[in-house]
């Protein structure tokens, strides 16, 4: 109780003297979380329009002709020899033209006098869960247009294409804004409370002589440390947040934030960012502790 | 924290008779510099000693080895009972606490004011704010400095920076109490009044110990005077003889 009073009272000391570069540390701390919570905001986003997106990957395979009930069961050991499916439709050509004309609705009377059978017969492959990157797909896309009678297989292979393409981009920016927040964490709280305990040498010195423990003239070196980490976080998230906000309202309506379904984080990933913040922080000021204050 | 140990630093205190025990401590400074040799010497529980000795006689260094800020070369220093250079951490910093030194230079916070640098010695054995502050009235006013309660320590004469020193070092009432040329820059009036108050903590119970110049405040005295001499012993006396 007593102690903790003291301990409070001297970081209140420390943070008043030092108070400039106390702020700048701060600023640099909020700055990272931002740019680190940024990236990886629109990664976990990604992460779950990906998942969206490969709930309805199915893969279409144009037939040649209508396959037989032999041909139809040949076809499919040949899918399964290559993996496990979720599920194979087959997909007659009066199915393709029924299917076509629901979806016309009032607009099928374009339809009068076509031949019932102008669509191509088809399979629709629904890959397992499992087969999720961009490379196993067309490995797999391009093995089942090798299958006999077969003339070309969809998938939306652009889209899935770039898609992925820009999930591995931004994989990689989240790791190097994680990195930026552990350098300038670590770094610039370490090098305050280096400045603190430099500026303070006299006063530290003279504790000793007059009896204070270790942990009297170390804790609140601590605390200072966890006070920039959790302040840092909790700004930084903030900022963040209304940016998120201000976006989603003036970038409201159709568009491509809309097909994202754009998400904050949830607390459990906020809880996470503020302790690990804080606990990059303390292991700056435990570092600068160490070094300076050993005894 | 840590009660158990300061209790019983505190017993040892009370059922030893001894303060301060050095057994043929000696100390060099590199390269040969003998400061003290082979010093032998017991200081009761409640007695004032004096120390005295021409400058660079090793008294300032006697008292930085009672109090741990210097190491023996050799020999066994032993305070309340405790080997004081075998002391680590926690056990020593409460000791200390218990031990009050008024430096011969000061080692004030010069950007601090006179009431933070004399509240320092009681906050870290964690008193309470409002016995901090009214201990810090009273010594002032003893030390007749009541005006320079808010005064920046850097501001004041030497000889108030003196009196400042003395009053943090007996302001959390240690047991054990080290006084470094305690007068060298005060007047006979304000002499007077620091004597004054070191008599009550020797009446309190404190162990005193002064290294001085000044014979005028021993010479009329029944306490034990010790001259040093080129680091060793040349004389153990009483005030009056
Ligand atoms: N840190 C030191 N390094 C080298 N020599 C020192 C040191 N401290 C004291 N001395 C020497 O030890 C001797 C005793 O000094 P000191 O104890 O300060 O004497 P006094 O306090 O009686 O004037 C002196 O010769 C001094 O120069
Ligand atoms: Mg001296």
């Amino acid at each position: 109780m007593n102690f903790w009073f003291a301990v409070f009272r001297q970081t209140g000391r420390n943070l008043r003297q030092t108070w400039t570069s106390q702020f700048m540390t701060f600023l640099t701390v909020s700055l990272s979380v931002l740019i680190f919570a940024f990236f990886y905001l629109i990664y976990t986003n990604m992460l779950g329009t990906g998942d969206r997106l490969s709930d309805d990957l199915r893969l279409i395979v144009y037939l040649e002709e209508e396959p037989g009930s032999e041909m139809k069961e040949q076809l499919r050991r040949k899918i399964k020899n290559f993996d496990d499916v979720e599920e194979i439709i087959f997909v007659s050509k009066a199915e393709a033209y029924e299917h076509f004309v629901t979806q016309l609705g009032d607009d099928s009377d374009v339809l009068t006098g076509m031949p019932e059978n102008f669509l191509p017969a088809s399979i629709e492959v629904v890959p397992l869960k499992s087969l999720r990157g961009y490379n196993q797909i067309k490995l797999f896309s391009e093995y089942l247009a090798s299958l006999p009678g077969t003339e070309k297989v969809q998938y939306g292979q652009e889209w899935v294409e770039r898609f992925y393409y820009f999930t591995r981009l931004i994989t990689i920016v989240v790791l190097l804004s994680g990195m930026l927040l552990i350098l300038t964490a670590t770094f610039m709280v370490a090098y305050t409370i280096r400045l603190t305990i430099m500026g303070r040498k006299d006063e530290l010195e003279l504790l000793r002589l007059v009896g204070a423990t270790n942990s009297y003239i170390r804790t609140p070196f601590l605390l200072e440390g966890i006070l920039q980490g959790f302040m840092g976080s909790v700004i930084g998230l903030s900022a963040l947040y209304c940016l998120f906000q201000w976006i989603s309202v003036h970038f409201a309506g159709p568009g491509i934030l809309n097909l994202f379904q754009f998400n904050f984080f949830s607390f459990r990933v906020i809880l996470l960012i503020i302790l690990g913040s804080i606990a990059l922080c303390s292991l700056g000021s435990y570092s600068s502790i160490r070094k300076f204050l050993k005894f | 924290m840590n009660g158990s140990n300061q209790t019983a630093i505190e017993e040892t205190v009370n059922s030893d008779n001894i303060m301060i025990e050095m057994i043929k401590v000696s100390r060099t400074y590199e390269p040969n510099i003998t400061a003290l040799s082979d010093i032998s010497l017991s200081v009761e529980t409640g007695e004032m000693f004096f120390l005295i000795g021409r400058s660079g006689a090793g008294k300032t260094t006697l008292l930085k080895l009672i109090c741990n800020m210097e190491v023996p070369t050799k020999g066994l220093i032993e305070v309340a009972g405790y080997n004081i250079n075998q002391l680590k951490g926690k056990d020593l910093a409460h000791l200390r606490q218990k031990i009050g030194v008024a430096y011969q230079d000061f080692k004030l916070l010069s950007e601090r004011t006179v009431a933070e640098n004399i509240a320092i010695a009681m906050e870290v054995s964690y008193k309470k704010p409002r016995a901090i502050k009214q201990r810090v009235r009273d010594l002032l006013d003893q030390l007749l400095l009541a005006d320079k309660h808010n005064s920046i320590t850097s501001d004041l004469s030497r000889g108030e920076q003196q009196r400042v020193a003395l009053a943090r070092a007996v302001a959390n009432s240690p047991r054990l109490i080290l006084v470094d040329e305690p007068t060298g820059n005060l007047d006979a009036s304000t002499t007077k009044q620091v004597m004054e108050l070191l008599n009550r903590s020797k009446m309190a119970g404190a162990t005193i110990v002064i290294a001085t110049h000044d014979a005028s405040i021993y010479q009329q005295s029944t306490h034990r005077v010790m001259e040093l001499r080129n680091g060793a012993i040349h004389s153990l006396t009483r005030g009056d003889q």
